[in-house]
């Protein structure tokens, strides 16, 4: 095996030359089948290592998992702050025009103070041994920066700089991409040298401190460059924090009512909403909605981002007047629709191995849709989510022989009371339930077709495959979903071809043994006690018939035909349940008995007429009414069809033998 | 040869200094590059570094081209440390820049503490000539007060040009023969006997 092992894992393996190979190798078939089932057995193996070490690493892909998302929420941070920085270069840019140029400048604050605690946070979370203090310092620039040795510009270390307007903070990055804090400079006391031309080296500044001169490297020119713009804005940082002071009103820098404005998020707070409404200036909790939203749903807190929009829609609602009501509207609405749109990505993804685990993961986004108004696309995912897990729990069943009709229409009341559970109150959404368990029962009965009720499967099999369909499909009406009707639709073609079939192959085998009409001798007691047990367990008593110890009085082939008619008889009457298919099988059962009827002895045997007679006598006087019984009490319904034989029968019987003297057996 | 550690060509240091506008940067890219750039743009701080031959001597050139422009003052010591050797630069068609040269001697002499330290005054536009504003005895003066070299340029005409950065270099190379000669503790009290003298002058 560890061969085997080998040759797979070469890189260069290719299926098809190790086929060839090993059919070279191997003389004859079983040869062959031994380094299949080695093959097989590897390939077993391999599953279960691998099965092994998903579990023993499971608690790492969690982590992996969790960490993922949270590096995507911050990503879509980091984005949301990009953004808010385009939204104010263009307030700004758009505002000095126009008279709103107050309100633009307290958002450029309030946008800047945003950006200042997240800098801040960073460091103190990220740089280990700072302690300095950043409050009120204004965050600029950061990234990552090379040293190069100032004598032959190769790499010394990889650097890390927080620029903000009165210090600059330089840490190491440390292998394991933790940051250590080195040291911190005045920018007024720093040079910035743009390095144009440094023997080939590309995107180097040279940063004079109080420490020396070192050189470091960008990885993009727009960074290098970046970087002398932000080290210049931070060197000149005094000079132009006067200049706007100086300009038209010095007004404080915050207005009061902003001040409490910026705390103001939590719900609880409408009434004050209500009332700063008057003043036709939206409150700030509005303003800030959207970027919350945005917040939410990037962290997956997918209620709280719904309750803030249907907070912000009923805002909207009340007053249409504020300041701005457009665009906040029209942000709200674009984040309804992103919201839904994460959500239905959500749910789709939602398909587990197992249906139920499947259903109740969706649940929390569905609940959250249908508040949302989004009913009807929450409900088409749901059902593809669970069209899904129904199809994949077939397979699986299928490939473990369990009885997959059973599970089917388990998995189709789950969904359907799962389903009810979230949309009961919307009627289209029930329709289109209908429509899907429709659609899914058509795609069951295609596979029934495909894997069960194959051409040439026995009459018996057939019986029990579709009882075992019709069985929990009845239950479903429980649950007020019938879906009878169609199922029985969908195979009636099939199954009378499929019973047509059977007709044609059974009537060829009447009469195939050569009889020699002669009573039925068993031999012993015991064999006689099992045939008689057998039959009565089918439906007829034969002990009128038995003659001595081991006969009984009638031919070996009519005995087997009896046998083997009640049990067609058994198997027909519960396909028969469905009246659709009823007259075909009472064709089958029909043809059969005449088939038997009409046989007649071999011309050059010499045969006791009376015994022909009793024979045929036996078939329909006999046989005959206990199918029919059998047959009406199975399927619910009178067989017409076969009581029209038993009454031609009766017209053309023979006349009754004499009785013979009959010895009593003590078998009984 | 250099007496340094490392193994490459010496390597001097030069800081182009002057007002904005004199041409420290045209001077310094037809220096490097052999080109005259028409387009001002002010420059904040660059540097460029060439491999040159001096004298048959294989060196390197270090030029940082410093801002001329005043708001940039407070940042200038920060430079000037580094510098080995300076080329003060100024137009002859503007007198105030002609002015602006004693600024920026005074500062250079402050942050580096020596007299004699590697200094060129340049006088640059001589193309420009029949729009002088400076007069020639003028320059050659403050160069004599100075004890410096005073030399006519034109970044334009390409006149000079390499007359300034190696005549600056050989005076770079020179004094750092002498430093290397002398140890170091009396180096340093040749920079004090050397400002001593510049006192009783």
């Amino acid at each position: 095996m560890g061969d085997l092992i080998k040759e797979f894992d070469n890189p260069n393996f290719s299926v098809e030359r190790y086929t060839k190979q090993l059919v070279k190798e191997c003389v004859g078939g079983p040869d062959l089948q031994k380094k299949k089932k080695e093959i097989q057995a590897y390939s077993d193996k391999t599953s279960a290592t691998l099965k092994r070490s998903v579990y023993a690493n499971y608690m790492q892909f969690i982590e992996t998992a969790k960490e993922i998302s949270n590096l995507e929420s911050e990503m879509t941070q980091l984005s949301l702050l990009l953004h808010e920085q385009h939204n104010i270069l263009a307030s700004l840019t758009d505002g000095a025009a126009a008279k709103t140029g107050e309100d633009n400048d307290k958002e450029f604050h309030n946008e800047e103070e945003a950006e200042n605690m997240h800098a801040t946070r960073a460091v103190k979370e990220m740089v280990q041994g700072f302690n300095g203090n950043l409050e009120g310092k204004t965050f600029l620039c950061e990234g990552a920066l090379t040293e190069l040795d100032s004598n032959d510009y190769r790499p010394v270390q990889r650097v890390f700089f927080f620029l903000f307007n009165d210090v600059l903070i330089v840490c190491k990055v440390k292998h394991d991409k933790r940051l250590e804090f080195i040291s911190e400079y005045d920018p007024k006391k720093i040079a910035v040298i743009n390095i144009k031309d440094l023997n080939g080296v590309k995107n180097a500044i040279n940063i004079i401190t109080p420490d020396g001169s070192k050189i470091y490297q960008s990885i993009t020119p727009a960074g290098k460059t970046e970087w002398i713009e932000q080290f210049e804005v931070a060197f000149r940082w005094d000079q132009q924090q006067k200049k706007p002071k100086k300009g038209p009103a010095p007004q404080p820098p915050k207005p009061n009512n902003s001040n409490n404005l910026t705390v103001d998020i939590s719900p609880t707070d409408s009434q004050s909403a209500v009332v700063r409404k008057e003043e036709n200036m939206a409150p700030d909790w509005i303003h800030s909605a959207t970027d919350e939203i945005e917040t939410f749903i990037a962290q997956r807190h997918f209620e709280d981002a719904e309750s803030l929009i249907k907070r912000c829609k009923d805002f909207l609602q009340q007053s249409k007047t504020f300041v701005g009501v457009v665009e906040i509207e029209e942000k709200v609405m674009q984040l309804e629709r992103q919201l839904a749109d994460v959500l239905l990505q959500e749910l789709s993804k939602c398909h587990a191995r197992n249906l139920e685990v499947a259903l109740r993961s969706t649940r929390r986004c569905l609940q959250i849709l249908v508040n949302m108004g989004k009913a009807r696309q929450a409900s088409g995912t749901l059902l593809k989510v669970c069209s899904i897990g129904l199809r994949t729990a077939q397979k699986e069943a299928r490939k473990n022989n369990a009885k997959i009709s059973e599970l089917f229409f388990c998995d189709l009341a789950q969904v359907a009371c799962a389903f009810l559970l979230s949309f009961e109150s919307q009627p289209a959404c029930v329709s289109a339930l209908v429509v899907w368990c429709n659609a899914e029962l058509q795609y069951f009965a295609s596979q029934l077709k495909k894997h069960y009720l194959t051409k040439g499967s026995h009459l018996e099999s057939i019986a029990k495959c579709v009882e075992g369909v019709r069985k929990p499909c009845a239950k479903l009406t429980e649950i007020g979903l019938d879906l009878s009707y169609h199922l029985e639709g969908l195979l009636r073609a099939d199954l009378e071809d499929l019973i047509n079939e059977s007709r044609l192959r059974l009537l060829e085998t009447v009469g195939r043994t050569d009889d020699p009409w002669q009573p039925f001798n068993l031999h012993t007691k015991s064999n006689l006690k099992r045939l008689l047990l057998e039959l009565e367990v089918l439906g007829i008593d034969m002990r009128p018939h038995t003659t001595g110890d081991t006969w009984i009085n009638l031919t070996q082939s009519t005995l087997n035909f009896t046998r083997h008619y009640l049990q067609l008889t058994n198997h027909c009457a519960y396909l028969a349940k469905s009246e659709a298919l009823s007259k075909s099988c009472q064709v089958l059962l029909r043809d059969l008995i005449i088939a038997q009827h009409s046989l007649k002895p071999d011309a050059n045997l010499s045969v006791d007429p009376n015994f022909v007679a009793k024979n045929k006598q036996f078939l329909c006087e006999e046989l005959l009414p206990i199918a029919i019984s059998i047959f009406r009490r199975i399927s619910g319904s009178n067989p017409d069809i076969l009581r029209t034989i038993g009454i031609i029968r009766q017209q053309q019987a023979a006349p009754i033998p004499k009785k013979r003297s009959v010895y009593q057996t003590d078998v009984f | 040869m250099s007496k340094k550690p490392t193994a490459g060509p010496a390597l001097h240091k030069v800081i182009m200094v002057g007002s904005g506008g004199v041409g420290k940067s045209a001077l310094t890219l037809q220096f490097m590059y052999d080109e005259f750039v028409e387009d001002y743009e002010p420059t904040k701080a660059d540097s460029y570094r060439k491999k040159v031959v001096l004298d048959g001597e294989e060196v390197q050139i270090d030029i940082l081209d410093t801002a001329g422009q005043e708001d940039y003052a407070a940042i200038r010591d920060n430079y000037f440390r580094s510098g080995e050797g300076f080329l003060c630069v100024f137009s002859i068609t503007d007198d105030e820049s002609f002015q602006a040269t004693q600024e920026f001697r005074e500062q250079i002499l402050r942050v580096k503490n020596d007299e004699s330290i590697p200094f060129l005054l340049v006088g640059n536009k001589c193309d420009l000539n029949g729009i002088r504003r400076v007069p020639l005895a003028e320059c050659q003066q403050r160069a004599q007060q100075w004890q410096v070299p005073y030399v006519e340029t034109s970044a334009k005409t390409r006149e000079n040009v390499d007359k300034v950065f190696f005549d600056l270099m050989r005076e770079i190379r020179s004094r750092k023969t002498e430093d290397s000669k002398a140890t170091s503790g009396r180096a340093k009290d040749r920079c004090k006997k050397r400002r001593l003298k510049c006192t009783h002058l």
